[in-house]
């Protein structure tokens, strides 16, 4: 397995967050926040015992792994679709299925690509999209805080905080990934989840404080706050830039479908190892039919289900490690 | 070739050689007696120097004494006589010509089985002068030229350390080019130069005519839009790649050098950066970042907003815009395409036309074709600003022109098609296709990914040259 490094491991898991975070459908209060951060340390928590646990899958864990992320893909596409009245995609919502398909087509052309050349190739691009979508969200959502009003941060919540947690792991579509491919990096482990959870919480929390107060007050208006808050950010009085946004959001969904491509695929040659030549684009197909099938569904509940599972069977289903083993 | 060692009997092997050359008028054989043994002078007409081969080779060679054989002439020219530095032996008829056609006068003597070769190079070459494709203002004139050893003798003038190694070998059945593989033995890793030379050892070309037929052997053999080589025309150039680590390829007959391994960043850097202030050299070093993004992004950016998110514009520029594209009668893509297939044509004949035509060239393209186009709507204004705007930031990055090129074409469709999705999908497959490119462990995009803090200050910015001196880099900082 090639060996990556921590910033690139987490450039990677932190794409997936981003994208399933500016996708995010339906309400999100300060609750949210508390629930998504609260989520994040029990993440943390969980992967950490992974960490220490170490090494590679048993094969009964690669298998759930492998469904988690043709699951998790299939997520990101239902995503990317349902934010068409949103995101504008040049002949996708004019189109109807086919204009899906061809959205989906053409991404996992690109996806096809890009696992081809491997997880390092990847992981190197990642950084340098994760540092592009950081800086140009930032200019993005600093340009809405103009239009910030402040009193909407303590709007009453709706759900619970169990409900909010709930919704937290629901958007962590990169733990299976993170399972997969913490073995491949170098140095310590741990480090390397420290620094990526840092990042997702910075991130989620620099997001959200920004989009609840410009968006807060037509919260009820809007079924993707975050991207509503772009659209809303205008930093000049004769143009508007949301436009811009979808570049950011199209890079985000790339990345992510990708992760998740080959995380699928390399599970595939794990578990079958004769099986090496069509494993990306089988991977691939697979990812697009669970799309369909979960299509017009937002499932959220099994998405944090999935999470919880796949935190819990990361550290039962790895083989010990020589270190620990041995000692 | 002949591989047979020479024979004893000299009219046999002077027909030998006339047979083996095909009776090639410019072999030249001169026969005569010195030292009471009969001999014969081989040479290449045209590759060696008249003058120095009547003054060094044949008045001491004439005036030798008696002698008991063949061998006691050999043993006196060898003791005796200092008829040149450059004297190796030739046992057989494959190096007798391979020495002949690079210069050398080969003696054959009667009875001998070896013969004694005189390098007395003469051919005519272009001089030392000004590089024309890399530019310098406060650097140094001076430009590689086709001859190998000069190039040699250039490198050596400005490293004079002994670490710096030169290993000529010959590359080329039917050519046999001279090929000079240089490093310095203390900065660049065994391992390195073993792989280097094992992907040498894979040339079975019939002749190295340019530095294009080595260099798929040194790179990576999967598809990679970038060069993971690089070639200079400029020996201090080249210095400063080998005092960095890397390992140079010279190649006789071509006034360029291979520089392996190279890296996306610098295409960006020139020597005359290290000659300005730093602020300056930041400046310019940022203008070449930006030119580089405007010569493959700006028309594809303007086709797709004017297009799909005319929402960008402000209400003014959307006016203007409006205004000078419902004159135009072609689509916006096909417009733009039109403009830089244009430009490609007119590029491409301005480089192979002669030069007293080439100035032809730019009037009928500048003014007739291009006020022409405008005048009769053909094409928009704001569009052939645009697509100027593009190729003139194109030409500030010159080592990436055929990837820029292409590039812009492939994002004007994309852009076209599908707009800025469009534009996203194609940055992640050509950002994708950036990092994977790789050469013998060195990544393409080092050190911006993998991220190198230490290489930050010769490539966000330019750091001053008593900060760099104490980096004490060498590329091997970036190896994975």
């Amino acid at each position: 397995m090639n060996r990556i490094s921590k910033f690139q491991f987490t450039a990677l898991l932190l794409i997936t967050d981003l994208f399933s975070l500016c996708c995010c459908f339906g309400g999100i209060s300060l609750g949210t926040l508390w629930g998504i951060l609260a989520g994040t340390a029990v993440q943390y928590l969980a992967a950490m015992c992974f960490a220490v646990q170490g090494g590679a899958l048993k094969k009964w864990a690669q298998v759930f792994f492998l469904v988690y992320a043709v699951f998790s893909g299939g997520a990101l596409f239902v995503s990317l679709w349902r934010t068409r009245s949103a995101v504008y995609i040049p002949y996708e919502a004019s189109h109807g299925i086919w204009g899906s398909l061809m959205t989906a087509g053409l991404i996992a052309l690109v996806c096809l690509y890009a696992s081809s050349t491997g997880i390092k190739s990847v992981a190197r691009a990642a950084v340098i999209a994760a540092v592009m979508a950081l800086l140009s969200l930032s200019v993005d959502l600093v340009s809405a805080l103009f239009n910030a009003e402040w009193s909407n941060v303590s709007l009453p919540e709706k759900r619970g905080l169990l409900g909010e947690i709930l919704k937290g792991f629901g958007l962590s579509g990169s733990l299976g990934s993170m399972a997969v491919w913490l073995d491949s990096v170098k140095g310590d482990k741990s480090k390397a989840l420290t620094a990526y959870f840092a990042a997702k919480a910075a991130a989620i929390t620099a997001v959200m404080v920004t989009v609840l107060p410009v968006v807060g007050g037509i919260m009820e208006l809007t079924d993707s706050p975050v991207i509503t808050a772009a659209q809303l950010s205008q930093p000049f009085e004769a143009q508007r830039i949301d436009s811009l946004f979808l570049v950011v959001f199209s890079v985000l969904a790339i990345f992510s479908v990708t992760l998740q491509v080959m995380t699928g695929a390399y599970l595939f040659g794990e578990l079958l190892p004769r099986f090496q030549r069509w494993r990306s684009l089988t991977v691939i197909a697979l990812v697009i039919g669970a799309a369909f099938i979960i299509n017009g569904r937002e499932l959220l509940t099994v998405r944090a289900c999935a999470a919880a599972a796949a935190l819990l069977i990361a550290p039962v289903g790895a083989k010990k490690s020589a270190a620990i083993g041995s000692g | 070739m002949e591989k047979g060692g020479l024979l004893p009997v000299l009219d046999s092997s002077i027909q030998k050689i006339r047979s083996v050359s095909g009776g090639s008028s410019d072999v030249l054989i001169n026969r005569f007696v010195t030292g009471g043994i009969h001999c014969a002078l081989l040479c290449c007409e045209g590759m060696v120097s008249a003058s120095v081969i009547t003054e060094l080779i044949f008045e001491p060679i004439t005036d030798i004494p008696q002698q008991k054989d063949s061998h006691g002439l050999f043993h006196y020219i060898n003791e005796e006589l200092l008829l040149s530095t450059d004297r190796p032996e030739v046992g057989d008829y494959d190096t007798l010509f391979q020495l002949m056609n690079s210069g050398f006068a080969v003696l054959l003597a009667e009875g001998m089985t070896t013969g004694l070769a005189f390098g007395v190079q003469g051919y005519n070459t272009r001089g030392v002068q000004e590089p024309l494709g890399e530019g310098n203002i406060m650097g140094a004139h001076e430009g590689f030229t086709e001859t190998v050893r000069t190039n040699m003798s250039q490198i050596r003038r400005r490293i004079k350390s002994p670490e710096l190694v030169m290993e000529l070998s010959k590359k080329g059945d039917k050519s046999s080019t001279d090929i000079c593989l240089c490093y310095m033995k203390d900065r660049v890793p065994k391992a390195l130069m073993e792989r280097i030379r094992r992907s040498l050892d894979r040339v079975e070309l019939e002749a190295v005519l340019s530095t294009g037929y080595l260099r798929p052997f040194v790179e990576n053999g999967s598809f990679e839009l970038f060069d993971s080589t690089g070639t200079t025309e400029r020996p201090d150039v080249l210095c400063s790649k080998l005092i960095e680590g890397r390992v140079a390829l010279l190649v006789d007959g071509v006034p360029y050098a291979i520089v392996i391994p190279r890296l996306f960043c610098e295409s960006f850097q020139t020597l005359d950066d290290y000659a300005y202030k730093p602020y300056y050299a930041t400046f310019i070093r940022w203008l070449k970042y930006g030119a580089f993004l405007i010569a493959v992004l700006l028309p594809s950016f303007y086709v797709a907003i004017v297009m799909y998110h005319p929402e960008l514009l402000n209400s003014t520029l959307f006016m203007l815009l409006v205004d000078s594209e419902k004159k135009a009668p072609l689509s916006i893509v096909t417009e733009a395409f039109f403009v830089l297939i244009m430009y490609e044509v007119i590029r491409e004949a301005g480089v192979r036309l002669p030069k007293p035509v080439g100035g032809a060239v730019s009037i009928i393209s500048g003014l007739i074709i291009g006020d022409a186009a405008v005048n009769s709507g053909l094409v928009s204004t704001p569009l052939l600003t645009m697509t100027a705007l593009s190729v003139l930031g194109g030409l500030v990055v010159p080592e990436l022109n055929p990837q820029v090129t292409v590039l812009r074409f492939a994002f004007l469709i994309s852009g076209g098609a599908l707009g800025l999705f469009g534009i996203s999908l194609l940055a992640c497959a050509v950002l994708v296709n950036i990092c994977a490119t790789e050469d013998y462990g060195f990544p393409y995009m080092a050190p911006l990914s993998p991220f190198r803090k230490s290489g930050m200050g010769d490539t966000a910015v330019r750091s001053g040259i008593k900060k760099l001196q104490s980096r004490g880099f060498t590329v091997e900082e970036y190896h994975e």
